[in-house]
């Protein structure tokens, strides 16, 4: 139990210290939302409606800092986010947010889980056939694909695919403009064919690590002395490979995967960037940009606790898979 | 990529006039029913799609407020009307809107309008004098919605409706804000204001089923795409001619760009860059007409605290050796003008300007000789160069082109210029305060190169340094000019543009800010399906998507071809 | 991104198996490894075109406007002019600079900052442990690219300098835990205890005694820290929250996308600097994969004989 209480002691220092980090940080630097929205209409609005403006949707720069900060920490976690005061003024975060989640979730989400699956099993059958030739080649080819930058792979994911074939796949957005939502073959294709550059790159660029990592903890476990025994007792090579060497080179796998989350998060930012995809990365680079408090602090909150959450899981999972782990804390 | 922040200047409204007389304007007639040689004003047959393609950089927000200043530009205009139409690129000619007439006190400080009969709310209720009066007196009693300060700045007292007349009351003259009360501010319905959240909170209301007196309706919208249909109930009969409008979200120019080349969208609003290789090349019925309407200039820090910038000479060397053409080529693509040292916007002002002063001051072209003279009278040369910096907008790709281009212009006379890019926030606590060598920037205009000069130049809009200016960054003082100004808004037409000469010579003698380029109000068009355009013979509104309430009259004006 | 990379490459734990032999061990045998070598042969040309810029090229001010715009490849331009009028070939060797720089500083001071904090850590234990590694795990689960852009964003735009220390302040942490977890590993090895037992001062100890025996796994930490400076400065200045007037590959990949490079028709534009990037990336990368390899036998590729064995 002692355990348990020390990952949420962890698990609650680390998501105040991130969002303290996030309220001082924009706070005590430059620029202010009067003057983002000043200049978002061309000096046209007089500053005083705009001060008024933001005070109706309930921006209240001269309130002691403190106050507002606890107010912040209080709003954080009771869920009233507030309203944007940026460049799309006066729309609730929440509505924000909930518009731009599931296209991260759908996009970035299914990509990630998707290259780790593959990215492991690779790994799995490549350590299982050391020295054939397909182990041979593959740990070089993919310490060079984990190195490149994923905007480099969109850039020309997009010029071979986008630009030389005269558009035959779409190079940004999520879904054809002219289309309406709904749950027409022709509304989810257009999904999908949006879909298939930015998670290309994503795949590309992130599936090398899980090989590499998948293939090195294999091969460690497969010199272990219990593979060796299972060997010895004749079991099949299926079994070796699946209930015997896979799962136990799993573990640590696991736990890089949750970590991996919040570099995902980062990944999604420049992915989304690269494809005008309309996901949470992209409203976070929108939310700096237009000084948009609100939206900035509970986009930032959340990201923090996705990762925290992950890792807390892993590591209750971990724990649970393997009592050694629990002794080391 | 994203912004390439080609600064699409529109905007209009001196809003903070303070000092102003009266001001004539030269006809209240509507100069739109003249036939012009294509006949726009024909009457047209029905149908047709408009798509629209103007970056924004999110996705939409569907909330219609028309005070929302966020999202203002996708419902005024489309949906709400003002009172008169003033066309900024046609000598301020004004056509009636939902006022179908109105008359000025003799003192210019009352005004009293008629309200158009046989006007329908779209959802079918009748409109009246009581929603207009409605409208102002909301703007009173929300001041975060009085964008133009009407309430606050212009000396509005009352505003009553009775009959179908509507009269305002001001404190002082304020013919000068004609513009923002009668051309800005759209009306909105009593009837769905008066109840309800809207009621409750009208500042902060989404309206997200908005109700107006405009040619178009929202129906539906989506994050991704508005799409805008016909009016059924619209009072000019017979318009809008164009049945649907599409305006999609798009985050980047660099689609939205490839859709109007491919005719996917037919009217846009943003730069294009190599736009002869990337649009116009791809198509006939391809074009562009980008008015230029204010200046994009070196604004130097006059004040004695720094010592070379508001030394003259230092000045007049930097106006003298600048090839505003070349930066115009180079830096903005040949697609902004250059600009002249007497600020003055041609060919949109051009009745304003002196083109003898500009050759005999000695700025007609670029001079390096006789730059590198004035400083070496300075004290400064190639061997023993000034240094300077200069601050810009990060991601204004353009400006940065621009400065690029003049950085290498000013090297041979001895001036080493640093540009320096600032995050907006940062640069606008510089510009503002004061904080700066030399600033890159420019500033909102409005229907008479007045309206641009003053804010500038206006020893009012200044502050001392470490104090936010309004307007007058450079923080140039001159109670001549001023006086100028000052006269301004009482004078006749001829004594106005005598006036306005007066200060662009000011601004030769003293060269307060070195303009360099003029920013343009952005628009390409495609004829394959849709007529009426404007265009630089009949500059009937300001062309762009972004300009308000303009995309009134563009909207009431298109029709699709194939329907006829 | 990024550190998406540096994490799993470098995430096997490297095992306690470092022997006392030194420097002169690790770095003979990163010489015969393949994989090794490639990387360490991109590294050297980049750095000498990062020294010697002006043999490569006869463009002496990379940013200069000099040449007609937008010039498709020839003898003259061998990549072609960008839309303003430069030559990309001057530009990509001129840049080599400022990327190297950043991975090589960004990385040495986080190194320098994962070695204090982690070996620290580690070495001390108790409270100065429980303090050091909670700040450590703090800073390793915090996103922090989005912190990345919003201090870039608000820190006057990325100097140099700023972008240095942004880079340093969030790469330090996953190379502290590991190291704590090797010094852990050998606390009460003979060697320590006997250095002890000679009465040496506990600095002596952590600097020639325990560092020593750490000294692949700290070159295979540099080498991932600067990997993730590299491709994090790159991405930001691709974002636009670099300095615009530097010469850098993420600087010219900014500007070739705010001019739409890909859409008029000049592609090398946007993707030599990438492809830079990615290169200098990849032989980082190759050089740590490399020291896994190097510090656990059991990774290295294997001959074709043994290898019949393992499919029995």
């Amino acid at each position: 139990m002692n355990y348990v209480l020390r990952r949420l002691g962890f698990f609650v220092l680390t998501l105040w210290a991130a969002l303290t980090l996030n309220f001082f940080i924009p706070k005590f630097m430059p620029g202010s939302p009067i003057n983002a929205l000043r200049d978002r209409t061309r000096g046209k609005v007089s500053p005083a409606a705009l001060q008024q403006m933001l005070t109706a949707y309930g921006f209240k720069p001269h309130q002691n800092l403190f106050v507002q900060y606890l107010n912040y920490l209080g709003d954080m976690f009771s869920g009233h986010w507030g309203v944007s005061i940026g460049a799309t003024l006066g729309t609730p975060v929440s509505t924000l947010i909930g518009q731009a989640l599931p296209w991260t979730l759908g996009l970035v989400g299914i990509a990630t889980v998707l290259a780790f699956v593959l990215g492991s099993l690779i790994g799995i059958v490549a350590a299982w056939r050391r020295g054939g030739k397909v182990d041979s080649i593959l740990p070089s080819v993919f310490v060079v694909t984990s190195a490149l930058p994923y905007f480099w792979v969109g850039l020309l994911l997009i010029l071979m695919l986008s630009v030389w074939t005269n558009g035959f796949l779409p190079s940004d957005f999520n879904y054809d403009n002219t289309l309406q939502p709904s749950l027409s073959p022709g509304f989810i294709g257009s999904v999908l064919k949006h879909a298939i550059l930015p998670a290309g790159t994503i795949l590309i660029t992130s599936i090398g690590g899980w090989i590499l990592t998948m293939r090195n903890n294999m091969i460690t476990t497969l010199a272990e002395d219990y593979v060796r025994m299972g060997r010895a007792k004749g079991l099949s090579n299926r079994r070796i490979m699946y209930g015997y060497a896979a799962r136990n080179a799993m573990l640590p796998n696991l736990s890089g995967f949750a970590m991996s989350l919040g570099f995902v998060i980062s990944g999604a930012i420049l992915v989304e960037y690269v494809f005008n995809y309309p996901g949470l990365g992209y409203l976070l680079y929108n939310a700096v940009q237009n000084t948009d408090y609100p939206l900035m602090q509970a986009l930032f909150m959340l990201f923090t606790a996705a990762v925290l959450i992950a890792v807390l899981l892993c590591d209750f999972a971990t724990a649970w898979l393997d009592p050694r782990a629990r002794a080391k804390g | 990529m994203r912004r390439t922040k080609t600064l699409a200047v529109i905007m209009v409204a001196g809003l903070l006039l303070t000092a102003c007389g009266s001001n004539s304007t030269p006809s209240h007639n509507s100069t739109t029913t003249n036939s012009t040689p294509d006949d726009i004003n024909a009457p047209r047959k029905k149908g047709g799609t408009v798509t629209i393609s103007n970056e924004q950089g999110q996705t939409w927000t569907c909330q219609f407020n028309p005070f929302n200043p966020a999202n203002y530009l996708e419902s005024v205009g489309f949906v709400y009307e003002p009172l008169v139409f003033v066309d900024l690129l046609n000598n301020q000619a004004e056509t009636p809107m939902l006022a179908s007439s109105y008359q000025w006190s003799a003192d210019k400080k009352s005004i009293v309008f008629t309200i158009r009969d046989g006007v329908t709310w779209s959802d079918g209720q009748p409109f009246s004098a009581d929603d207009v009066a409605f409208t102002f007196n909301l703007l009173k009693q929300y001041p975060a919605m009085d964008l133009y300060s009407l309430w606050t700045g212009a000396g509005l007292q009352s505003v009553t409706a009775s009959g179908n007349k509507v009269t305002m009351n001001f404190s002082q003259a304020a013919q000068p804000y004609f513009f923002n009360f009668a051309n800005q501010v759209g009306i909105i319905p009593k009837h769905i204001w008066s109840t309800g959240d809207a009621a409750a909170h009208p500042d902060t209301w989404t309206d997200t089923n908005p109700v107006g007196t405009g040619p178009f309706m929202v129906s539906p919208c989506s994050a991704n795409n508005i799409q805008y249909v016909a009016n059924p109930h619209y009072w000019q009969a017979g318009k809008p001619y164009i049945q649907k409008v599409e305006y999609p979200a798009y985050l980047d120019n660099g689609p939205a760009n490839l859709d109007l080349a491919n005719n996917k969208a037919q009217w846009g609003s943003q730069f294009i860059p190599g736009i002869k290789q990337f649009y116009l090349a791809k198509s006939a019925n391809n074009h562009t007409w980008s008015p230029p309407v204010t200046n994009v200039a070196i604004f130097p820090n006059l004040d004695p605290s720094h010592a070379a910038t508001s030394k003259l000479a230092v000045r007049q060397a930097i106006a003298s050796a600048i090839d505003r053409s070349k930066v115009a080529l180079i830096g903005e693509g040949g697609q902004q003008p250059a600009a002249n040292q007497t600020g003055i916007v041609t060919p949109t002002f051009s009745k304003y300007y002196d083109a003898s002063a500009v050759s005999s001051a000695g700025y007609a072209k670029p001079n390096t000789a006789k730059a590198t003279q004035l400083m070496a009278s300075a004290g400064y040369s190639k061997s023993n160069p000034l240094k300077l910096s200069i601050i810009t907008i990060t991601g204004y790709t353009d400006w940065a082109a621009s400065l690029a281009v003049i950085k290498q212009e000013l090297a041979p006379i001895g001036i080493d210029l640093t540009i320096t890019p600032l995050a907006q926030q940062t640069f606008d606590d510089k510009l503002f305060n004061g904080d700066f060598d030399l600033a890159y920037y420019g500033e909102p205009g409005g229907p008479t190169p007045y309206y641009e000069l003053r804010q500038i130049l206006y020893s009012k809009n200044s502050a001392p340094i470490g104090k936010q200016a309004s307007f007058n960054y450079e923080r140039y003082l001159n109670p001549d000019v001023d006086k100028l100004f000052d006269q301004y808004a009482a004078a006749d037409d001829a004594t106005q543009v005598s006036l306005m000469k007066q200060i662009g010579a000011a601004m030769l003698r003293d060269v307060p800010i070195i303009p360099v380029t003029e920013s343009v109000d952005w628009f390409q068009y495609n004829t394959t399906d849709i007529g009426g355009w404007p265009t630089e013979d009949n500059p009937y509104a300001q062309p762009s998507a972004f300009s308000v309430p303009d995309t009134g009259q563009v909207l009431t004006h298109l029709y699709s071809k194939s329907a006829q | 991104m990024t550190s998406l990379l540096v994490q799993p490459t470098a995430a096997t734990p490297a095992p306690a198996t470092t022997s006392r032999r030194g420097r002169g061990g690790a770095l003979a045998s990163l010489l015969r490894n393949r994989k090794a070598t490639v990387g360490l042969a991109i590294f050297l040309v980049f750095c000498v075109l990062a020294a010697v810029p002006q043999l490569f090229t006869s463009v002496r001010d990379p940013n200069a406007l000099s040449f007609v715009p937008s010039q498709q490849p020839s003898g003259a331009h061998w990549l072609g002019t960008t839309a303003l009028g430069q030559d990309i070939w001057a530009q990509l060797v001129y840049g080599a600079r400022q990327s190297l720089v950043i991975a090589l500083v960004a990385g040495l001071c986080a190194t320098v900052l994962s070695v204090l904090i982690g070996v620290s850590a580690a070495y001390l234990g108790g409270v100065a442990d429980e303090a050091l590694s909670m700040l450590t795990n703090v800073f390793l689960v915090i996103p922090t690219f989005p912190l990345i852009i919003v201090l870039a964003t608000y820190a006057g735009k990325g100097t140099l300098l700023v972008v240095l220390i942004v880079l340093v302040v969030t790469g330090w942490s996953y190379g502290a835990n590991q190291l704590r977890a090797q010094a852990l590993s050998m606390r009460n090895r003979d060697f320590l205890e006997s250095a002890r037992v000679r009465g040496e001062r506990r600095s002596y100890i952590i600097v020639f005694e325990v560092l020593p025996t750490m000294t692949s796994l700290i070159l295979a930490n540099f080498l991932g820290a600067a990997l993730y400076s590299v491709l994090t400065a790159a991405g930001l200045q691709f974002l636009g929250l670099g300095d615009p007037n530097s010469i850098s590959w993420g600087t010219m990949l900014y500007w070739s996308q705010s001019q739409q490079a890909l859409q008029t028709g000049m592609p090398l534009w946007a993707i030599a600097p990438g492809a830079c990037v990615a290169l200098l990336g990849v032989s980082f990368a190759l050089m740590n994969y490399a020291f896994d390899e190097i510090s656990n036998p059991a990774l290295r590729p294997v001959r074709r004989n043994r290898a019949r064995r393992t499919h029995s």
